[in-house]
């Protein structure tokens, strides 16, 4: 492919580019270039930064006190000073809305981070030690059937359950998060370490009289993180879409705090009686973050991808 | 012109949203429902409710769709005459008014029993039971139906050990078989509630010959059966129970009193009440049980689609625990309803529907009296009586509601605002329904949202329920020495004029010291298609199928 299927300046080839030190920011311009030939990958990158801009900026963007209810002026349809309406108690949308990421973001991130931490570390050991002595064998084998019993679970029900056992607090719902999805950080860490462990240079490594930790911290943790990077942004949209499922059912965060599932459960009935903004645009908004997320978590599946990014290069070049 | 009118099909959002949601609610019906030969059934009433009946048994279950089939299953000896509603054209109720000019000083007469006399001082009540009604098993009702629903009550305990302790009935022997058709009743001290409690829906009378036929040594009051099945002299009897999805009821064409006009009743649970206005306002039903207040402000002018309110017992309030703080200090309670902003509560959350709760027991009841109410929306008030509890800098505290009424939360929504007025923080705890009732039961939160009713009309019965402070439903752990007085002593005179004097006494009290922040008097409002006739209120908020005709 030559540099006239894709518009703009001449585009450095990627890695490549990088390792011969051609041009300034190799990898962000790589990274731009990248954006211009996926564009939908740019409308990705462009709604989470909005969004977590909203969510840092809701203070001073939002109109009126996103828990200030006014029976005076209930159900406003949008239009006038509330630029997307009232809800039942006369809570402004908008500034709802604006408000909702801090709680959303703020629980998936940090639920989904606490799986990765947790998942990734039991994976990493569990990967270094499968195919050693019997009773780590052992041990590895009851940490994956521990695992396939966890995922076995249909995952909101087991959410639901388990911010049933700690109860219903923003502490619960992000330990459910990160609950459910410790496993699948644990499998993937678990793959990559049970292939990098086996190469020349953590054996050598070993043969220099390296501790099992060091190993795993210098050499082997750092190489097999990529695909977690990658499964991190696809599942803090996932976790934001729990989260709002949750609060949905009753089971997330207690009204009236801001929180995108909690207003479109507090809405929803009225779209029958014809006041369908309440619930209409927490839910628009939760769809694009979510949407935005997956994007992004795309594209860095891509580019966390050596063979894709090879073939990325070749495409740009 | 619009372009939709140009194409001559005048299609407006609102008509695609509603549309949607008739299809949506119409997907959860099962497999085989035709829509519009349901509506074009006539004998066939189709209900959709929140839930189906769960338990047959009414000595242990009290959910809503039990209600509604007791109350057509089962018989009771008695009942209230109807009357015309004086504000809904076209709806009947139960007179529960004082009536001294008529035998028990009640508008009550013979269902079960052909006839009753009551003994003036209130010690025994004999019926003369009809000749010849037979169970939807067969059985011809006697006397020892009668004493076997009485003696199950003793021992079972649980609704039917409530009955007893109300009436002071402590012996089996109190029940006397005294003929093939004629029993009486005989207490040791005089009780004013003897024959107000027959008509108690949840006090029928049991077919015993059926029933001993279903028990053994392990079950020997037809626990196992009565759960599932009936054995009662009602008009309906039970054809199918799917729990979760529904029960159907058919009419018995021997029931003493002429088959019902409506052959068969279809009583589905639609779980979500914007599903079940949706379904009425298609025609997919017959009937829409417990909607939301907007629900039913937009059907009242939909086409096709009636909606009847009438004052009712419901009544709605916020238990303020007494025996955690700060709520044990009367002041503060009373701060609490000051700064409860009722009047937007009842425009914004009710829509106008409800009235405001200005007293401790229903309004529809003899005794009532609103003279004590004072709590007008004034946080200033509220303030300076916080202050004088030495609680100026307010205080934080928590409000229980439950996940499955939805207007409780746009109240406890619009309350937290108002307490930050006055310095108080509140933190909303939403409890799933399943276990609300447990959490208001355990009596372990500060403040919970209670909606009950009393099923008896009386205003002892009322007064006992909530503020005797040995009464399990005195949810506010509330007591007072003065009112627990006047409540015993209300129980054990059949003087009505006395009884009445010294329950306006304990209300004036309890209003004064305010266990409850008061909200409202919801109403019953119920949505029907307009060709459904016959409507008729019960204290107990349920519907009874055979109430029920359809116009031409």
């Amino acid at each position: 492919m030559s540099n006239s299927t894709i518009s703009g300046p001449a585009i450095p080839a990627g890695p490549e580019a990088v390792t011969s030190g051609v041009g300034r920011f190799p990898r962000l311009r790589f990274f731009f270039a990248f954006l211009r030939l996926r564009p939908s990958f740019a409308v990705g990158y462009a709604i989470v930064t909005t969004v977590v801009a909203i969510a840092l900026l809701a203070p001073w963007l939002a109109p009126f006190g996103p828990m200030d209810a006014n029976p005076s002026v209930y159900l406003l349809p949008p239009g006038g000073s509330h630029v997307l309406g009232t809800d039942g108690t006369g809570m402004d949308i908008f500034s709802r809305v604006l408000f909702a990421p801090r709680v959303d973001l703020a629980i998936a991130i940090v639920g989904t981070l606490l799986s990765a931490i947790i998942g990734g570390a039991i994976g990493a050991l569990v990967g270094y030690y499968e195919g050693q002595r019997a009773w780590r064998r052992a041990l590895s084998t009851v940490v994956m059937r521990s695992a396939d019993v966890l995922q076995a679970f249909p995952v909101f029900v087991f959410a639901i359950a388990l911010v049933a056992v700690f109860g219903q607090s923003v502490k619960s719902i992000i330990l459910a998060i990160a609950f459910v999805n410790a496993p699948i950080y644990l499998r993937l860490m678990r793959v990559q370490v049970l292939s990098i462990s086996k190469l020349r240079y953590v054996e050598a490594a070993y043969v220099a009289g390296a501790s099992d930790v060091a190993i795993l911290r210098r050499h082997v943790i750092p190489n097999a993180i990529a695909p977690l990077v990658a499964q991190l942004s696809i599942n803090i949209g996932w976790s934001v879409l729990l989260t709002a499922g949750l609060s949905f059912v009753g089971a997330g965060v207690v009204a009236p705090t801001p929180e995108w599932g909690s207003m479109i459960a507090m809405g929803f009935q009225n779209i029958v009686t014809g006041q369908w903004w309440p619930s209409v645009f927490p839910g628009i908004a939760l769809s694009i973050t979510v949407l935005g997320f997956a994007l992004v978590g795309a594209s860095i599946e891509i580019l966390a991808d050596p063979a894709r990014r090879r073939v990325l290069s070749g495409s740009l070049s | 012109m619009s372009s939709r009118r140009k194409l001559g099909f005048p299609l407006h959002r609102r008509d695609v949203l509603k549309g949607g949601a008739t299809l949506a609610g119409a997907a959860t019906l099962p497999v085989g429902w035709n829509l519009d030969a349901v509506a074009a059934a006539g004998s066939t009433l189709v209900i959709a409710a929140p839930a189906t009946p769960q338990s047959l048994d009414c000595n242990f279950d009290v959910s809503l769709g039990t209600f509604e089939a007791i109350a057509v299953l089962y018989d009771n000896l008695l009942e209230f005459k109807k009357i015309p509603d004086p504000k809904q054209s076209g709806a009947f109720r139960e007179d529960t008014a004082d009536h001294p000019d008529l035998p028990a000083g009640l508008a009550i007469q013979g269902k079960l029993a052909e006839s009753f006399e009551l003994d003036p001082a209130g010690k025994f009540i004999r019926f003369q039971l009809r000749q010849g009604i037979k169970s939807n098993w067969g059985n011809e009702l006697t006397a020892d139906d009668v004493k076997w629903s009485w003696d199950r009550k003793f021992e079972l305990g649980a609704i039917g050990a409530f009955f007893l302790s109300t009436l002071g009935l402590e012996k089996k022997d109190g029940v006397k078989v005294e003929g093939k058709y004629t029993v009486s009743i005989n207490l040791d001290n005089p009780n004013p509630l003897l024959a107000k409690l027959q008509p108690n829906l949840y006090n029928p009378i049991y077919d015993s010959t059926k029933c001993k036929q279903e028990s053994n040594s392990d079950d020997p009051w037809a626990r196992k059966f009565l759960e599932n099945n009936s054995a009662g002299f009602g008009p309906y009897r039970l054809d199918q129970l799917q729990r979760g999805q529904q029960a159907v009821f058919k009419a018995r064409d021997d029931y003493y009193r002429g088959k019902p006009a409506m052959d068969t009743v279809v009583f589905r649970e639609v779980p979500t009440s914007a599903t079940r206005a949706s379904l009425l306002q298609g025609g997919a039903v017959d009937i829409a049980q417990y909607l939301q207040p907007l629900e039913i402000i937009k059907l009242r002018g939909e086409k096709g689609v009636a909606v009847d309110s009438v004052d009712a017992s419901f009544m709605i309030w916020l238990e303020l625990n007494a025996q955690i703080e700060p709520f044990g200090n009367a002041k503060v309670r009373q701060a609490m309803n000051f700064a409860f902003p009722q009047e937007q509560v009842l425009k914004t959350v009710f829509q106008g529907i409800a009235s405001p709760l200005n007293g401790c027991m229903p309004n529809i009841y003899p005794g009532f009296t609103n003279q004590f109410w004072k709590y007008k929306y004034d946080p200033e008030m509220a303030k300076a009586l916080l202050k004088e509890a030495g609680m100026s800098s307010g205080f934080k505290t928590s409000l229980a509601y439950n996940a499955g009424d939805p207007v409780q939360e746009p109240i406890a929504i619009l309350y937290q605002t108002a307490l930050r007025d006055i310095g108080v923080e509140l933190e909303l705890r939403k409890i799933p329904p399943a276990t609300f009732y447990n959490a208001v039961s355990e009596r372990k939160q500060p403040i919970i949202f209670y909606v009950d009713s009393p099923w008896c009309p009386d205003v002892g019965y009322s007064m006992t329920l909530y503020f005797n402070s040995k009464s399990f439903v005195n949810y506010s752990n509330y007591k007072n020495d003065d009112v627990d007085a006047l409540i015993r002593d209300t129980a054990r005179t059949n003087d009505q004029a006395k009884r009445l004097e010294m329950m306006t006494t304990a209300q004036g009290t309890v209003m004064a010291e305010a266990p409850w922040v008061f909200i409202a008097f919801p109403g019953y409002h119920f949505a029907r298609r307009a060709n459904l006739k016959g409507f008729t209120y019960y204290t107990s908020n349920n519907i009874r199928f055979q109430d029920f005709s359809r116009e031409a």
